[in-house]
């Protein structure tokens, strides 16, 4: 499958680089809209679908309760960690460094806050760094999820709400949906906050 | 992109359980193949989005280096973290 992946990728950024020099503007908007967003929601609805036909799914959700708000909680301050962290292997801002990172993954969240808190440099690399999240976690599913159950809802950060459940729900079973769902709601209700309360220690 | 696709996520999501729900009782159906096939198309799709994205594009070389390795640690530590929580709680 990853090698699929990264092979639809490539393909997927070639296409996408050569449509742009021809200059049309027409299949660059359907694809990455509209095709994209279709993906997404048939995605959705067929993973839904499994989740509900499952029928030990519910009572495993039913058994972790509210434990499962723990993950989204570590994710956080795991995420803000790493940031810290490379701050520090790089020798760059460390609070800028970390707030990019409490980004979660939203990166149209992300790009434009950073913009606002650190100048338009860190616009680009919040963009860039939470991208590559989402990007990241799609591409090793296959292999994460044989690691550990809950390595794709850590990687996937606030993204595991939308772009990045389906393709947990396939690898790492149905009963993870409500849990990656539940993280990445969480997750994406702290990002401004975490940002904006990170930036504010400067 | 903070528009109606959340909405239509959530429904989507929300309808396919809804009916998964009501389809138990009957023969399982096997959605491996489509859901593979689709998810080959998105990633496709996000790829030419990257491609078509020339400031994206122009911003990477500046920044590559520093946004792979800060994502890097990024995920790395939140797995770390998750696992050890995990080992914490005994969560299933």
């Amino acid at each position: 499958m990853i090698k699929h992946v990264l092979a639809a990728l490539a393909f997927g950024v070639f296409a996408g680089y050569s449509n742009n020099r021809f200059g049309n503007v027409f299949p660059n908007y359907f694809v990455s809209y509209y095709v994209f967003n279709a993906c997404l929601v048939l995605l959705l609805f067929v993973m839904g679908f499994a989740f509900g036909a499952d029928k030990e799914a519910t009572v495993k959700i039913r058994k972790a309760g509210l434990k499962i708000l723990i993950l989204p909680a570590t994710v956080a301050l795991g995420s803000v960690v790493g940031g810290i962290v490379s701050g520090l292997l790089l020798r760059i801002d460390l609070i800028a460094s970390a707030a990019v990172s409490a980004g979660y993954g939203w990166y149209t969240l992300a790009g434009p806050l950073m913009g606002q808190m650190f100048g338009s440099e860190w616009s680009a690399m919040g963009f860039a760094v939470n991208f590559l999240r989402e990007l990241l976690t799609i591409i090793t599913i296959s292999v994460m999820a044989k690691v550990d159950k809950y390595a794709p809802v850590a990687f996937g950060g606030a993204t595991t709400m939308d772009t990045t459940l389906p393709v947990i729900v396939r690898y790492c079973g149905s009963d993870m949906l409500i849990t990656a769902f539940t993280s990445g709601f969480t997750l994406s209700v702290m990002a401004p906050f975490t940002i904006i309360a990170i930036a504010s220690l400067r | 992109m903070f528009d109606l696709m959340i909405v239509y996520s959530v429904i989507a999501l929300a309808l396919g359980m809804g009916l998964g729900y009501l389809w138990r009782r009957k023969k399982r159906i096997n959605l491996d193949r489509t859901t593979s096939v689709t998810i080959i198309l998105l990633i496709f799709s996000m790829g030419f989005s990257i491609g078509s994205d020339n400031a994206l594009l122009a911003s990477m070389p500046a920044i590559g280096v520093n946004a792979v390795v800060i994502v890097s640690l990024t995920v790395f530590f939140s797995f770390v973290f998750v696992k050890a929580a995990r080992k914490l709680v005994k969560l299933e």
